[in-house]
């Protein structure tokens, strides 16, 4: 078994791993990275998307030999100690991910996007997600929620982005508390 | 070509369980710190539950939703919950917080009065502090009060209710009754594209407005209600368990149990209608299951609109629909003379 010499957010990582072994088991099982998530294990749900030298692709589809000598991102390589990144703080901001079982898979098929497209149209959004399934949310918060990524990063967006959906306040008499004061 | 049309669909749905007890417990306790604690046996799946449920406490206790603490769903400690089904977690859990808050609540007022020199029902929960209705200079911290409470009245403010909806069971003989202590009401608009020549169904936008009483968060109640849609559609659309004469399902995985993707799903316009129903807590009800009830109903009076036909099974395919067209212009064809 020759060892696989791969880099993962950011750390370099030199690992014998049997030669059927899958880019998804080596990052969930040998480096117990778990944020990849194993949904169909087919490449059709799109819950185990990372990034591989920049590209998103489905782990459960990619021999982690394929990875030898590569560069992965994975969630957890995402945020720093100090802040989440900015594509997770606008999916936090819009209430974008319900369960957040897909979440993963999709903020990073949103880092891909945006990393190769500063300021994508609402379509363009709509394509750069479609690998990746939804059975909560509707996609609606998830696209609004990349348009304000974008804008987060690039001080860019489409000009026919959704409008910013407000937060707003429980509607009592006297003041409520439907956001932090 | 393809052909345009809309569809409206309306509907009502109850809120917890039909006539059968459906309980929710909950405990709030106020700390020294001024902050609170919410133990719910409820469940949170990502639908923001918690968050409302904090809400309610919070709007309670006159406190932020930030200082609630929300521990939930642990059957060994937490209060008695039915669970997060039939669309009853804000009626009914939100119900019982609502009251063990108020429960809490007056302990505080029981012994912020002496401090204040002034009677408990003179007494308002605000910003943070215990404060003398319509004087609010005249306030004590919450947490101060919480204090005294514990340590001077040795009456800790520790609120727990319960909230069973309250029903009357139908007549089996006249089918009258009170089988929910409160509904749900929703229109959708579809607007969709047909092809005639394929069958194949784009929707294009859908309106949702939906009254769901006081929405107490309403990002999360848009939230539902797009999530809702987005089933609605796989169910009006795409989405059939196949079965083969074995009984055996021949679509057992995401490459054919079609579901909405991005790119399937059309714009959506949510409008959370002005409500307040007395009954529920500071006005709300529900919206979880209501959201997928009219969206497959009024994609197939799209259709209809579109290119008049009826459909009568779901979900409607291409395959279905041009069958459906063909059937039509079968139907619509001048016939000639039989002799």
């Amino acid at each position: 078994m020759t060892p696989l010499r791969i880099t993962v957010n950011g750390r370099e990582h030199v690992l014998p791993a049997p030669p059927e072994t899958t880019l998804l088991a080596l990052l969930r099982e040998h480096l117990g990275l778990t944020g990849a998530k194993l949904g169909c294990d087919v490449g059709d749900c799109g819950a185990c998307t990372v990034l591989v030298d920049g590209l998103a692709v489905n782990a459960c589809l990619m021999l982690a030999a394929q990875a030898d000598g590569r560069s992965v991102l994975t969630i957890e390589g995402l945020a720093t100690p100090d802040a989440l990144h900015p594509i997770q703080q606008a999916f936090e901001r819009h209430a974008a991910l319900q369960c957040g079982f897909c979440g993963p898979g999709v903020i990073l098929s949103a880092k891909a996007l945006l990393d190769a497209n500063p300021a994508p149209t609402a379509a363009e959004i709509r394509e750069a997600l479609a690998g990746n399934l939804c059975r909560c949310t509707g996609y609606a918060k998830m696209i609004t929620a990349v348009h304000a990524a974008a804008q987060a990063l690039h001080g860019a967006t489409d000009e026919r982005s959704p409008r910013a959906t407000p937060v707003p306040r429980l509607p009592l008499p006297g003041g409520g508390t439907g956001g932090p004061r | 070509m393809r052909r345009r049309g809309r569809g409206i669909a309306c509907m009502w749905y109850p809120i917890g369980f039909t006539v059968s007890a459906n309980p929710s417990a909950a405990t709030v306790k106020v700390n020294e710190d001024g902050t609170a604690t919410l133990l719910t046996g409820t469940v949170e799946t990502g639908q923001g539950s918690l968050t409302v449920l904090g809400q309610i406490a919070a709007e309670a206790l006159g406190i932020a939703t930030e200082d609630v603490h929300v521990v939930s769903a642990d059957t060994d400690a937490t209060p008695m919950d039915t669970g997060a089904i039939a669309s009853r977690t804000t009626y009914v859990t939100g119900n019982a917080v609502k009251l063990a808050g108020e429960r809490a609540r007056a302990i505080l007022f029981e012994a912020a009065a002496p401090m204040l020199g002034v009677k408990p029902e003179q007494l308002e929960a605000r910003d943070r502090k215990i404060q003398v209705r319509g004087f609010p200079q005249r306030s004590v911290p919450i947490g101060e009060a919480a204090r005294h409470a514990l340590v001077g009245k040795g009456e800790p403010p520790i609120g727990t209710a319960s909230f069973n909806p309250p029903t009357v069971a139908m007549d089996p003989e006249t089918g009258q009754g009170k089988p929910f202590a409160t509904y749900v009401y929703a229109t959708q608009i579809a607007e969709v594209e047909v092809d005639d020549e394929t069958g194949e169904v784009e929707v294009l936008r859908i309106v949702a407005a939906h009254d769901c009483g006081t929405p107490i968060n309403p990002m999360l109640v848009e939230g539902q209600v797009e999530g809702g849609i987005a089933m609605g559609l796989g169910f009006a659309l795409q989405e059939e368990i196949l079965f083969d004469a074995a009984g055996r399902q021949i679509n057992p995985n995401l490459t054919n149990y079609i579901m909405p993707t991005s790119l399937d799903m059309p714009e959506i316009e949510v409008d959370i209608v002005p409500s307040y129903d007395p009954t529920g807590p500071f006005g709300a009800k529900g919206v979880g299951e209501p959201t997928s009830v009219p969206t497959a109903a009024a994609i197939a009076n799209a259709i209809y609109d579109a290119v008049g036909v009826r459909m009568t099974a779901l979900p409607m395919t291409a395959e279905r629909v041009l069958a459906a067209i063909k059937a039509k212009r079968a139907a619509d064809a001048p016939r000639l003379a039989a002799d």
